[in-house]
């Protein structure tokens, strides 16, 4: 007698969210499994990644990096070539020099290079701010409308700017938020009935429920991965049910991992090999953790990761 | 240096000072009672003092305006002196001493749930007996020829009556024993216990003199309470209650236990509360019973665990200090005398037992009033706070846990928040359409509101929400006239303008206020919901819930159960039963059973540790949303948006 498997598939469903328009749109979530149980059903829209694009692109020193943006002057520059990348599904605009306490550069200047890439550029765009709460208030809503259309992902509204982020993004200009929180499903949840009681359709929201690279209290992340995807799966709890996407890059490129020096740690071996190195083991750590899309920086890491998809769905 | 309090309403208090030293502790040291709940960290903004003559270094803080600091308005605990001064001390202190409004059995509703309380005791087998007894003797004058000495004439007398092997004369009534029979001509009345085989004198006093009488004391953290009651009948002659004084010192168990753990400060707090709160009290229960404090043959004390090793004058610095193990639970042996407590000194002191650090005598006193342990229903019994206590079981088991509030009740933390005294409002109804609130306050008719106490932060809260004001986290989101916001953009809701307002400031809660409400009430639900799964129960196997604490009497429970305090049930089940700590401890006076009850219910009650147990901090995150990030748990919690 053959051995027939029994198939698990949940009553809770992730939400499905469309980003961009046309043919290049892509959908994260949508799946009532845990990550790559396909065995149980057949996942529909296979984890996403987003190429980190940011506004200080230009002082990255990874030497594959340079050789693979090589001749990128401006934003929309490099956000072509990372589209071209083998592997990205879409592009995530990272605007670091908006900062007050950094370049401080003005929100027109950020807008304008949002508006060039988004003409330039065809795959679907998210975009991410400098973590200051006032800038980014302003930084997204001007993008926001900026781009209106594009359904673009703006990542993201926390509790303490998720009035204004919400209403101008989501409301006013239809394109999607996500809601970021600091390792805890409680705050995860409670953002998200805040963002819905703005009357913000769960359908335009995405988490951003924690992140750090592995070996920096990833723990955490790991049991809030998993204790979210179990109570939008297990327990059908619609207000958790929303596509997860991390961003893995910014935090693994600014580990010491990553930043120190061949000559400051010889014993550790080639600094980009490295930084690849958490970049791929974050990002895969948060795929089968429950993230439906990971932003992600380095075209081998991109590479590895798209293979690693690519086998498990 | 000298430094001048003028007391509104009182007289002015001197002390000598040096430059640099602090005004809040200085007055302190005079006895000045300043209100000072954050025992001065500066961050309550209740130590306000108004500058007369003479100037203070004060440091700048977010409690005194910039008009308010031109006009003189200091806070004592940022003020140092440099030179000869006098201050205003306004009369907030003896407001809270002398009119709080607590569960001291001052209204016909708190009478009939203290009777209903003793009959159920009763009923259940507790038998109200002691063995407090009143001879009353005639003696043979000694002479010439009967030259037997008074104390073996008083021993004969006694066993003349009594079937007693043995009369046994304490010295503090051997020394009264030559004077009180000559003064009365050999015809007395001797007070003691029978014991058996043997009587102990307690007194020996004038033959019309046959009072035996109780002392029934509940100690807390803010209110002290107190019952005199007939040993005999059961009947209560006085009652009356007071501010702890110990106030000064700090609003919360910690801040007392910090300040008793400096030098000189045990004999500073255990005098506080002996003889500067219980000693006035009793004195004047005692003159309003028309008996003598002497008279007084038993006391009974039901207190939180630190209050019990103050009272005491035992070192409460291992209540605050890992492992939490304080200096005992179950200890007798106390006698009024020890403690110089106006009574007669050989009257015996039953501290109802502690069961953990912040689990103490209170609610194990509370917990045999309540009689849950006498029934087969599941019943949960809260007791709210500085500290939040829960209770749950039946006759078969009692599990029991604390968490910290935070002052919130009881108006700490609040901006505008106040103790239930005059001027509080306590009450609130929204117009949803308008906004507009109606207030019902503290105190006489036409009494203006002077801030918010406990119950009416609960209300307003609750109204808020209800009327889509305020978001789930206590977020302003809705405009109108009343809504506004302060620079930082934080809103506040404006319940009181400043002419409408007793102080001449507008009374308002605003979103600090409220998310620290919040914590307060995050903090009894999660306790209640940890304790419930500790014990693998939900919600809906809660027969009756139990409300006690002063706070509790004005308590809106469709309210409390509005914005996730405490369990959705259906309201019938909810019951407030006043100061049940007051009731128990009464019970512990009036007979020996129910102190052997209480002390067994004590040690069958299993105390759940919060601070170590894993589930704790998750449900206290989940709880700090209005009313609950998990809705389901509150299906009759609604907004009407």
């Amino acid at each position: 007698m053959s051995f027939t498997p029994k198939t698990q598939p949940y009553n809770g469903k992730i939400n499905a969210v469309t980003l961009g328009t046309g043919d290049q749109a892509i959908v994260i979530g949508g799946q009532n499994v845990l990550p790559f149980y396909t065995f149980d059903a057949p996942i529909e829209h296979a984890p996403k990644i987003g190429v980190e694009v940011s506004d200080l692109a230009g002082e990255w020193t990874a030497p594959e990096i340079r050789a693979f943006y090589e001749g990128c002057v401006t934003m929309a520059d490099y956000a072509k070539k990372a589209e071209t990348m083998p592997g990205a599904d879409f592009i995530c605009l990272h605007f670091e020099s908006a900062d007050p306490n950094g370049a401080n550069r003005s929100v027109e200047e950020c807008v304008a290079d949002a508006k060039a890439v988004a003409e330039a550029v065809s795959k679907p765009i998210a975009v991410m701010g400098c973590k200051n709460i006032e800038k980014d208030g302003e930084l997204f809503s001007k993008i926001a409308e900026a781009l209106q259309g594009k359904n673009i992902l703006v990542l993201s509204a926390r509790s303490e700017d998720y009035k204004t982020v919400g209403a101008s993004v989501a409301l006013a200009y239809g394109q999607k938020v996500g809601a970021e929180t600091a390792d805890d499903i409680n705050l995860a949840k409670q953002l998200n009935i805040m963002l819905k009681g703005l009357t913000v359709p769960s359908g335009s929201i995405v988490m951003n429920v924690g992140t750090a690279a592995v070996g920096y209290g990833y723990e955490y992340v790991a049991s809030t991965l998993d204790r979210v995807r179990t109570a939008a799966l297990a327990q059908s709890d619609a207000d958790l049910q929303m596509p997860i996407v991390a961003p893995v890059s910014p935090d693994t490129w600014s580990v010491k991992e990553s930043v120190a020096t061949e000559e400051d740690a010889p014993e550790w071996g080639s600094q980009e090999e490295r930084a690849i190195d958490m970049e791929v083991a974050t990002a895969a750590a948060n795929l089968t953790g429950g993230a439906d899309a990971v932003i992600m920086r380095h075209p081998a890491a991109v590479a590895t990761i798209r293979q690693f998809i690519t086998e498990l769905v | 240096m000298k430094v001048l309090f003028q007391i509104e309403g009182g007289g002015a208090i001197g002390v000598e000072c040096n430059a640099g030293d602090n005004l809040l502790e200085l007055a302190r040291r005079a006895n000045v009672a300043i209100d000072a709940p954050c025992s001065g960290n500066g961050s309550c903004g209740k130590c306000r003092v108004k500058l007369v003559e003479g100037d203070l270094a004060s440091l700048p803080t977010r409690h005194i305006s910039y008009e308010e600091f031109k006009s003189g308005w200091r806070l004592a605990c940022g003020s140092k002196i440099v030179g000869d001064v006098t201050v205003f001390v306004p009369d907030i202190a003896s407001a809270y001493q002398s009119r709080m409004k607590t569960a001291d059995l001052s209204s016909p509703q708190e009478v009939a749930i203290f009777e209903e309380a003793q009959e159920a005791l009763r009923g259940s087998g507790v038998e109200f007996s002691n063995d407090c007894m009143a001879l009353e003797l005639k003696v043979e004058p000694p002479t010439l020829q009967d030259t037997m000495p008074d104390n073996e004439r008083l021993t004969r007398a006694i066993q003349d009556q009594l079937e007693v092997e043995r009369v046994e004369i304490p010295h503090s009534v051997m020394v009264r024993l030559a004077h009180v029979l000559r003064e009365e001509g050999f015809h007395i009345t001797v007070k003691g216990l029978f014991l058996g085989d043997v009587f102990r004198c307690m007194d020996v006093c004038p033959a019309s003199d046959k009072d035996l009488v109780g002392c029934a004391i509940d100690i807390g953290t803010t209110t002290v309470s107190m019952v005199l009651a007939d040993l005999n009948t059961g009947k209560i002659l006085a009652k009356g209650s007071s501010g702890n004084g110990q106030i000064r010192y700090g609003a919360d168990v910690i801040n007392r236990i910090i300040e008793q753990s400096r030098p000189g400060g045990r004999k500073k707090l255990q005098d506080a509360i002996v003889k500067e709160t219980l000693t006035p009290l009793i004195a004047g229960l005692c003159k309003a019973a028309g008996v003598s404090a002497r008279s007084i043959l038993r006391l009974s004390v039901g207190a939180n665990t630190t209050m019990n090793h103050l009272f005491v004058g035992v070192d409460a610095q291992s209540v605050r200090m890992e492992p939490y193990i304080p200096s005992f639970f179950a200890w007798d042996g106390l006698l009024a005398g020890d403690l110089k407590l106006p009574a007669n000194p050989l009257a015996p002191v039953f501290l109802a037992p502690n069961i953990g650090s912040y689990v103490g005598g209170d609610i194990t006193a509370g917990t045999l009033a309540s009689m849950i342990w006498d029934k087969d229903e599941y019943s949960l019994f809260i007791d709210l706070g500085t500290n939040g206590e829960i209770v749950f079981g039946n006759r078969d088991f009692l599990m029991s846990c604390a968490c910290s509030a935070g002052p919130a009740f009881e108006g700490g933390d609040i901006s505008c928040g106040m103790r239930a005294t005059d001027g509080a409002i306590e009450a609130c109804v929204l117009d949803k359409a308008t906004m507009e609130p109606k207030l019902t306050v503290v105190g006489d008719k036409g009494q203006k509101p002077v801030g918010i106490c406990g119950s009416g932060i609960i209300d307003i809260i609750s109204e808020l929400f209800r009327c889509g004001i305020i978001n789930n986290k206590g977020l302003f989101v809705r405009e109108g006239r009343r809504v506004r916001r302060d620079q930082h953009g934080m809103g506040r809701f404006v319940l009181a303008e400043p002419e409408q307002s007793e102080t001449g400031r507008e009374i308002s809660i605003n979103e600090v206020d409220i998310d620290n409400f919040i914590r307060a009430k995050g903090a009894i639900f999660s306790a209640i919901d940890t304790l419930l799964k500790a014990v693998d129960m939900s919600v809906e196997m809660i027969d009756r819930v139990y409300v006690a604490g002063g706070i509790g009497s004005g308590i809106n429970m469709k309210n409390a159960v509005n914005i996730g305090m405490f369990p959705d049930v259906e309201l019938e089940k909810f019951r407030y039963i006043g100061n049940s700590s007051l009731t128990g401890a009464y019970a512990m006076v009036m007979g020996d059973q129910a102190v052997e009850k209480v002390a067994q219910v004590a040690a069958n009650m299993t105390y759940l540790e919060l601070s170590t147990h894993p589930g704790y901090m998750d449900a206290f995150v989940a709880a700090c949303f209005l009313p609950h990030t998990d809705a389901r748990l509150f299906p009759h919690s609604r907004q009407e948006v």
